[in-house]
């Protein structure tokens, strides 16, 4: 348990574990950041550019979410730095009164930008704004747009992590959470990881691992990770959010996710069920007055037939509202279902039959059940 | 449903009620009023529940077929309302041929029948099909079959077809209507066709004044082909034709247009004595990134009559897009925040560019009704003409320097691909 160190200095993270799991290395959580509480293990939802997918903050938070994350480089591009300050920042800019967490500013340079210049000094790299300009982002301007942004947590890697520990100029209200990398080393991993630890900071985040390794590879990275890093301290898994993905992560300590794909599925008109989804496009919706999902709460499944969206998907930008909203609902309510089934210490049970309800003809993928037995659960 | 007038004894301007609605006694409809126009049963951007924080009054949702059109035969299978099946079932509906906010493509007429363009290409009604649909829908309201098919520069030929067309749906529609139970309750509005050719107006009156006990109101249809372009028609060229037909048809019934009337024209179009209109003019608005803030009450202060968010000006103007709007979008977002969406492509733009446009329309036909009610209709037109005069005059002097005014490619701007 955390607790307050000096009185009078706010902390910009206090993270509590309130239940752990007595089979697998699961466990409940609450994290207190400036913008309000989040329960872990929690699902982080994409904003890239300040917004998400079509969804008023006001709907959101109905919802129940409490954190998203935002993009660093493609903020830093438009609306830019400068006017992020004269906003106040991006939680008064975008009117988003929960927390908010931004990456690095690194992994765009490599996925959007081939030519990136990769150099100690920092990242060349041609910027995404018409002008077309080649722009350099140090360090020390990654954490100034950071700091412009504002968000409760922000990312940096560990090449970076002590000139940007230095230039950080609000410790108070934003935590910076160090990147342990290494791909599929696990020397490498191992190096990473331990190096974290001796650093003062609230939280960790695992990355690398959002790209095509097998998942062979993938869960036992994750194992090693989370073996190694601290307890009493967040972790976040980068970039990971398919549902099997959550649940055996979750199962193996993991307390955060991000991941673009539910609202991004959601524009190609698919739905995602307990089972996998639902692709609204297929004409075998035509007449089916069933809702996605009847199990589901959310008000596209409370007001909606399939039949409707599957005559909506892809003509009307509302349709792609309609799913964003069930898609972040299912995240969200998967990730409930999992704390809850923590701390009523039944989730080796829940875990066992959600891969049954996803195979049930138990055909279950090597890498699902050795990264389970790992953690002692048995399947069904 | 029932329409009823307020103030018999003037024929315009005037206010009224509709009333005694099936399965809402509890709701009653003010007009001049306007219908919230949809494609595939919503308001363009804004979902039904996005909706509720714009206005919990009442509405009407304009239901264009032709983009419900790929529902046909969903519908026959469904048992509810469309309104259900759109997934608002407290709304009241409006069901009609066009989309009044796409420029609906001319020709390709066949004999007792009418084309449609649908996302999936043309396709021909005829009074048995469109009847169908609407049992199936089982609107509120709707407008028999026409063939509107007409603007100021139709020919003759192509007037008189579009009369000869109307009367023989009018009728045929009528007929099934007259033996339908399910639409026994549903309030029915019949198109006047006929361009801009009083006597051919007075041909398709004549015809349709038979059956006057089972209409509720009328339809002057074929003024124009709808879309973008509707703004900028003149009024003086509509007048005459509107003032006809409005003095032809019994006083006690619905007198309704469609389209993307600018709001000086529809105080016009009201002071002629029409009583129901659409927000198809807030969608050609948001399509261009433009937010109306013409100022309503006479304490308020605006810049301009509309404003593009566009515009770089606003990247850091951190004002709302009207300090006298208590909409959402103008109480919680800020212009830089809207400019700011717009520049990256993301959805919430025209989200929330919508919300305070349909919101500012509906507070305008509030103001109209009040106006009505005071007999300060006028006094509203001037003011309004005024401020629109000058816009427009900003624009053309502009339109020199800055970007040319945006044109539309197509006529379906703001779909998703
Ligand atoms: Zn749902
Ligand atoms: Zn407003």
């Amino acid at each position: 348990m955390t607790s307050f160190s000096a009185k009078h200095k706010p902390l910009p993270l206090v993270f509590n574990v309130l239940s752990e799991c007595r089979t697998t290395k699961a466990r409940v959580g609450k994290m207190v950041l400036p913008h309000g509480q989040v329960d872990t293990p929690v699902f982080m939802p994409v904003g890239t550019q300040g917004t998400l997918k079509g969804m008023l903050p006001e709907q959101l938070e109905k919802l129940g979410l409490q954190i998203m994350l935002a993009n660093t480089y493609h903020l830093g591009t438009r609306p830019g730095p400068d006017v992020l300050k004269k906003a106040g920042g991006l939680h008064k800019f975008m009117n988003w009164n929960g927390a908010l967490l931004t990456d690095s500013g690194g992994f765009q340079m490599v996925s959007l930008l081939k030519l990136a210049e990769i150099t100690e000094e920092g990242v060349k790299f041609q910027s995404l704004n018409q002008q077309k300009a080649e722009v350099m982002l140090t360090p020390e301007h990654s954490i100034e747009i950071q700091n412009a942004i504002g968000a409760d947590i922000i990312m940096q890697t560990t090449r970076w992590l002590d000139r940007c520990l230095k230039s950080h100029a609000n410790p108070e209200t934003q935590s910076i959470f160090p990147i342990v990398q290494g791909t599929l080393y696990e020397d490498l991993r191992v190096i990473s990881a331990n190096d974290h630890i001796k650093r003062d900071v609230n939280g960790y985040a695992i990355g690398g691992l959002s790209g095509g390794e097998s998942k062979d590879d993938f869960w036992k990275v994750v194992h090693l990770c989370t073996d190694i890093l601290p307890k009493d301290k967040p972790r976040y898994l980068m970039g990971v959010g398919f549902a099997v993905d959550l649940v055996v992560c979750c199962a193996l300590g993991v307390d955060m996710f991000d991941c673009v794909f539910p609202t991004r599925t959601a524009r190609f008109g698919c739905a995602l069920i307990m089972t996998g989804q639902v692709n609204l496009k297929k004409k075998k919706y035509a007449k089916d007055f069933n809702p996605i999902d009847k199990d589901c709460t959310c008000n596209t499944c409370q007001k909606y037939t399939r039949a409707y969206l599957h005559g909506v998907v892809t003509s009307y930008p509302i349709a792609c509202h309609l799913l964003t909203e069930h898609n972040l609902a299912f995240q969200l309510r998967l990730m409930k279902m999992i704390r809850d089934s923590i701390h009523e210490n039944t989730f080796p049970k829940f875990v066992a039959d959600f891969m049954l309800n996803l195979h049930p003809d138990k055909d279950y993928p090597t890498w699902i059940q050795n990264s389970l037995k790992a953690v002692n659960i048995e399947l069904l | 449903m029932k329409f009823c007038i307020r103030n018999p004894q003037k024929r315009a301007p005037r206010l009224g009620i509709l009333k005694n609605i099936e399965g809402r006694t509890n709701i009653e409809i003010e007009t001049p009023v306007v219908l919230l126009h949809t494609q595939g049963g919503h308001i363009p951007h804004v979902t039904h529940e996005v909706f509720k924080l714009v206005s919990k009054e009442p509405q009407i949702l304009q239901i264009p077929l032709v983009s419900m059109h790929n529902f046909q035969e969903t519908m026959e299978y469904y048992n509810g309302t469309i309104s259900e099946f759109i997934g608002n079932k407290d709304s009241l509906t409006c069901l009609t041929l066009q989309d009044p906010s796409n420029l609906t493509k001319q020709g390709h007429h066949v004999k007792e029948k009418v084309p449609i363009w649908t996302k999936n290409g043309k396709v021909l009604y005829d009074s048995e099909m469109y009847m169908n649909i609407v049992e199936s829908f089982k609107p509120d309201m709707y407008y028999l079959l026409s063939d509107g098919d007409t603007n100021k520069t139709s020919a003759p030929k192509r007037i008189s077809k579009a009369v000869e067309h109307t009367i023989i749906f009018n009728n045929q529609c009528l007929e099934r209507h007259k033996k339908s139970n399910i639409l026994k309750k549903a309030f029915v509005m019949a198109p006047i066709a006929g361009g801009y050719c009083l006597k051919s107006r007075e041909k398709c009156i004549q015809a349709i004044l038979k059956n006057t006990n089972e209409l509720g109101g009328f339809l002057i249809d074929g003024l124009h082909n709808n879309g973008p372009e509707v703004e900028f028609l003149p009024f003086e060229e509509v007048r005459d034709v509107v003032e006809y037909v409005i003095k032809s048809v019994p006083q006690e019934k619905l007198c309704s247009v469609q389209g993307c009337w600018n709001p000086v024209n529809v105080l016009k179009l009201v002071q002629q004595g029409i009583d129901m209109f659409d927000t198809s003019y807030c969608r050609i608005l948001t399509e261009r990134s433009a937010a109306m803030i013409f100022p309503i009450d006479n304490t308020e202060e605006a810049d301009s009559f509309e404003i593009n968010l566009r515009q770089s000006k606003y990247v850091d103007d951190f004002t709302p897009i009207m300090f006298s709007c208590q909409c959402l979008a103008c109480s919680k977002y800020s212009r830089g925040y809207i400019h700011h969406l717009l520049t990256v492509q993301e959805l919430l733009a025209p989200v929330l560019i919508m919300i305070h446009n349909i919101h500012h329309y509906l507070r305008f036909f509030k103001k109209i009704r009040e106006c009505i009610q005071n007999n300060t209709l006028s006094d509203l037109e001037n003011r309004i003409s005024e401020q629109y005069k000058n816009h427009q005059e900003k624009v053309l002097s502009a339109k020199t320097e800055e970007e040319p005014r945006r044109t539309y490619p197509r006529n379906d701007v703001g779909d998703v691909e």
